[in-house]
């Protein structure tokens, strides 16, 4: 390329040598001297450097100006290690943060499954009753295999997390159990041996197959053909499976934040009873359209067989429950994106995009501030620009040459950014995921995320050089070329300046509300104890003597209660505040339910010492003990709101309830207590012992373990050992303090509160930094003014007042907009907020005062050096 | 004395460079010269605005440029037409005389 240019300059140069060399010429024959004819030429000839600049210009040089422009750049942020920095710093965050968000909605909500033609794939499911998509029945899929126009094939899933025995070594792996039509359905290819078919489903052939996932056969067997012809033994079943195929790498199985190991014909698993019953839900179903349908088409097609398949199953079933029965509604969505089974789109969506809206606020403050420092900049680059001006270059060209340095700050604070895109990323998917479990999202380079990265780069370089770039038009020559400090204050330096203060108002509005939300949420009363409490599981291994469970477990608790350091320590079905409820049917007996009236009531099943262990008071009765056996009558407990809403007033002990086929009476009366999460208030809720659930296991509780002092974790190592020596058939199973079960249940709160309250702190320091930029550069501008005004009798706290004056002005423009723009904003997030409204005057009162303490904060420096100006020495340097 | 000069109409030195190369390929100062002849000296043309032009018109794909040995026994750059270039002629030429005809017309009526 420099060859290429060289000679390029090399032909211009001969050209134009040759036509002056002629001319020379001609007027040498034409008799005049030849120094006389050299000087006539050149006079015609004019400036010959011009006219290679034309010609030049002509043949495009763009890239060549680029590359100059590029080492000027580099060469000027060089010589200032401190703004470069500072503005790469801010522009990584922003841009980051914004390409982790992104990521993140991409992969929630937008990335299409990478199977054939994922369009095409539709889901089938349930409308549960507080209208959240649900999962169907075997039997429905059966019952529509075959009978839909409109669809080419249908499959159904269940996940598991079962223990394997491979190669003689026990191990958990994330299993998805699948009908054979689930890979026909998808259309991927294996990338080794094959995937499982239809001719999988045939029930009982003596070694089924399994498939693996690319991933695991990578980390498992190194990706070894070996692999393939492998068995293993699948625990709870005690079935064999001959590992036949590996799924295409990327592919992820057809769930959200999910990566199974290993895939399964779920027909090996399934009882004959669990085929058979419409009331066994455990399936996602997805189908894929035949070309040309709709998923509209689909949905009303599925509308017929759904209340036909309805009808045919309520006709075996007793005749009061049919009407609750055939008003299950279901419906079909697109399955493009993968399944949703934890409700990542539906929990999270909103916040994603309140995040999303709260990063590119940071990135646009980013922008704001850098733009004002780069303005200031230019500002004190005025005379070189007059200068350049002067000698005939065009704006065009200096305004090319500003926003190059923007775009050398965004290019590297694009670099950046992605690098710290990617940690950001995973830290907030690891905080997105619940119950210890870890979501897996495909780690595959995005184009979708590269490009967006890309693109809010370049924005950031225009937003930041377009301001800057704006001095050269303001460039007036003839003052810029006189060495004078102009008195002019820089108006568009104090709007970027209210810009900042107006986004950070934004910002910090939304940290409050946040924060608050979290903070009342935490505060809010439970009506029982979390801290210094262990809780744990049970995994019970494969063929576990049923006659067993009643001994062991009333072993463990009284072994519990009997270690060291424990106050006092039970059992419980559904852990309260983990996001999981049991809800149940119920009469009460001389209560009579109107026909619009709920029967439901919140059910749990807990074992003695209960509500001693999570210090709920039992306010009359008594709790469960040792007498309430699965032998003795049944007995239950209810809370407060129970009590109040079914006997008003009169005492419920002695009281009958019936629940199922069972009629317990009730013997104690508790304070409310938060059931599903904190957010809800307190259910109406009754509770069993343990011992009178009808089909009891040890695997299902959940032990709560009261500490007399200091850490629960403390006991973790003991209880090991405790468990095996009650029942060597058990295996601890997710120990950790009750506390960190609720800090998961608020995790999206927790996300918030985090990054809202570090975005709000992060624009603080950008606005204070824009604020001081801004006020230090006036100041230095304005130094013979305020030396003049001092000269003339102005007072320090006068000169102060002067300077801070402009402060409070940028300040109250950017609270008041900031404000106005905030209130309209914040209602986005209403959905999210918990204990507090969208336009709490409260919060934006703090908001304006941290904001107005900042703003001072940063003016002060500043504004200290333009009290202590000397007057002497100021208008000398003038 | 020199006779009168005028200056070239905005656009037309393009037209009049690609009409003087369509003779046969020719150098930038030939062209000046050519165009001075012809024009019986009325018509001069700027180095200044020939030769960007040249540059122009090359980079449009009108002309075609090529080193060759000149009578001097210097290199110099000969300019020739190319196919796209001579399309180009026609068209201007085309354009150029409903233009002046126009004009004409205006002037005789109006007078």
């Amino acid at each position: 390329m420099w060859f290429r240019k060289e000679r390029t300059e090399e032909r211009l140069d001969a050209e134009l040598r040759d036509h002056f060399e002629r001319l020379v010429h001609e007027l040498v024959t034409s008799g005049v001297q030849p120094e006389e004819a050299r000087r006539q030429a050149r006079l015609e000839f004019g400036d010959l450097e011009q006219i290679k600049e034309d010609c030049r210009d002509v043949s495009g040089r763009w890239l060549e100006d680029f590359g100059k422009d590029l080492r000027y750049s580099a060469r000027t942020l060089r010589r200032n290690p401190g703004f470069l920095a500072v503005s790469v710093l801010s522009l990584a965050l922003g841009i980051g943060a914004n390409a982790a968000i992104f990521n993140l909605i991409h992969s929630v909500m937008m990335r299409s499954l990478p199977v054939h033609d994922p369009e095409r794939l539709i889901q089938i499911s349930r409308i549960s009753t507080d209208n959240k998509q649900a999962s169907v029945s075997y039997a429905l899929f059966k019952y529509l295999e075959g009978s839909m126009k409109s669809i080419s094939g249908s499959a159904v899933q269940m996940e598991s997390s079962p223990t394997i025995v491979l190669d003689g070594a026990e191990e958990l792996v994330d299993a998805e159990l699948v009908s054979g039509s689930h890979y026909s359905v998808l259309g991927i290819q294996p990338s080794a041996g094959r995937l499982l078919e239809p001719a999988d489903d045939a029930i009982a052939p003596s070694v089924p197959a399994a498939v693996i996932s690319y991933n695991y056969w990578h980390r498992r067997f190194g990706l070894s053909p070996t692999a393939i012809g492998k068995t293993f033994t699948f625990q709870i079943r005690n079935q064999v499976f001959t590992i036949v195929g590996v799924t295409p790498p990327g592919y992820q199985g057809a769930r959200l934040g999910r990566d199974p190991d290993i895939t399964m014909p779920v027909s090996m698993i399934l009882t004959e009873k669990q085929r058979q019953q419409v009331s066994y839900n455990g399936f996602e179903m997805l189908a894929r359209l035949v070309p040309g349908a709709s998923i509209g088409q689909a949905d009303a097609e599925f509308q017929v067989s759904w209340q036909a398949f309805l009808q045919r199953a309520a006709s075996s079933m007793p005749e009061n429950d049919h009407a609750r029965f055939l008003q299950q509604r279901a419906v079909v969505t697109s399955g493009a994106n993968g399944l949703d089974i934890r409700g990542l789109r539906s929990d999270y969506g909103q916040a994603l995009l309140v995040l999303m809206a709260i990063v590119a606020l940071v990135l646009l403050l980013a922008c704001a501030n850098l733009s004002g420092l780069l303005l200031a900049r230019a500002a004190s680059r005025q005379r070189e620009i007059s200068v350049r001006m002067a000698i005939g270059a065009n704006s065009g060209r200096l305004i090319r040459q500003f926003l190059t340095e923007s775009f050398l700050l965004a290019l590297l604070g694009g670099c950046a950014g992605l690098l710290l895109a990617r940690w950001v990323s995973n830290a907030l998917v690891a905080m997105m995921a619940d119950r210890g479990e870890t979501l897996v999202f495909s780690a595959a380079i995005d184009w979708p995320v590269l490009g967006f990265t890309g693109a809010i780069s370049f924005a950031a370089c225009i937003l930041c050089g377009l301001a800057p770039a704006t001095q050269v038009f303001r460039a007036n020559l003839n003052p810029g070329l006189k060495q004078t400090k102009a008195l002019g204050r820089p108006r568009l330096g104090q709007i970027m300046v209210t810009i900042q203060v107006a986004i950070s108002m934004l910002l910090v509005v939304g940290a409050a509300l946040f924060v608050g939300t979290l903070t009342k949420l935490y505060s809010v009363d439970r009506g029982l104890r979390t801290d210094g409490i262990l809780t744990f599981g049970l995994r019970t291994s494969d063929r576990y003597p049923p006659n067993r469970r009643w001994t062991s477990l009333g072993t463990l608790l009284d072994r519990l209660n009997a270690l060291r350091g424990v106050s006092s320590a039970s059992a419980v079905d559904v852990l309260p505040i983990s996001g999981s409820l049991w809800n149940r049917e119920i009469q009460v007996e001389g209560y009579t339910f109107r026909p619009d009236e709920s029967v439901i009531v919140g059910f749990n099943a807990i074992a003695p010492k209960y509500f001693a262990t999570l210090a709920t008071p039992v306010l009359s009765g008594r709790e469960f003990d040792d007498r309430d056996t699965n032998k003795s009558s049944k007995v239950a407990v209810v809370n407060e709101s129970f009590a109040q809403y079914f006997f008003r007033g009169q005492s419920p002990l002695g009281r009958r309830v019936t629940s199922g086929n069972a009629t317990y009476q009730i013997v104690g009366v508790v304070k409310d207590a938060k059931y599903q999460d904190l957010r809800q208030d307190a259910i109406r809720t009754m509770y069993i012992p343990l011992m009178q659930i009808e089909n009891y296991q040890a695997s299902i509780c959940n032990f709560v373990v009261r500490v007399s002092a200091g850490d629960p974790m403390r006991l973790a190592p003991l209880l090991e050992k405790l468990i095996r020596d009650t029942d060597a058939g058990w295996r601890l199973r997710s120990i950790q303090k009750y506390s960190t079960v609720l800090d998961r249940t608020m995790r999206m709160e927790r996300i918030m509160a985090i990054l809202g309250g570090f975005f709000g702190v992060l624009a603080l320091l950008i606005a204070s930094v824009g604020i001081f930029g801004v006020i230090m550069f006036q100041v230095s501008r304005r130094v013979g003014e305020i030396g003049l005004r001092i000269a003339l009798g102005a007072s320090r706290s006068g000169i102060l007042a002067l300077i801070l004056r402009d402060v409070v002005w940028m300040l109250v423009a950017g609270i008041v907009i900031g404000s106005s723009v905030a209130i309209t904003l914040t209602g986005l997030t209403s959905k999210i907020l918990f204990g507090i409204t969208p336009a709490d005057p409260a919060v934006f009162g703090l908001a304006a005062i941290v904001l107005a303490v900042a703003a001072m904060a940063a003016a002060w420096l500043p504004a200290r050096r333009a009290m202590r100006v000397d007057p002497v020495a100021a208008l000398r340097q003038e | 004395m020199h006779p009168p000069k005028s200056d070239l109409l905005q656009g037309t030195l393009d037209m009049l460079i690609l009409k003087i190369v369509a003779l046969a390929p020719i150098h930038g100062y030939g062209i000046a010269q050519r165009m001075r002849q012809i024009s019986k000296e009325v018509l001069q043309v700027q180095q200044g605005s020939l030769y960007p032009a040249l540059h122009r018109l090359e980079k449009r794909g009108w002309l075609q440029a090529e080193w060759g040995e000149a009578e001097t026994g210097r290199e110099a750059k000969f300019y020739a037409l190319t196919k796209a270039g001579r399309k180009q002629l026609e068209a201007e030429e085309a354009n150029w005389g409903r233009l002046s005809a126009a004009v004409a017309t205006i002037l005789r009526t109006v007078e």
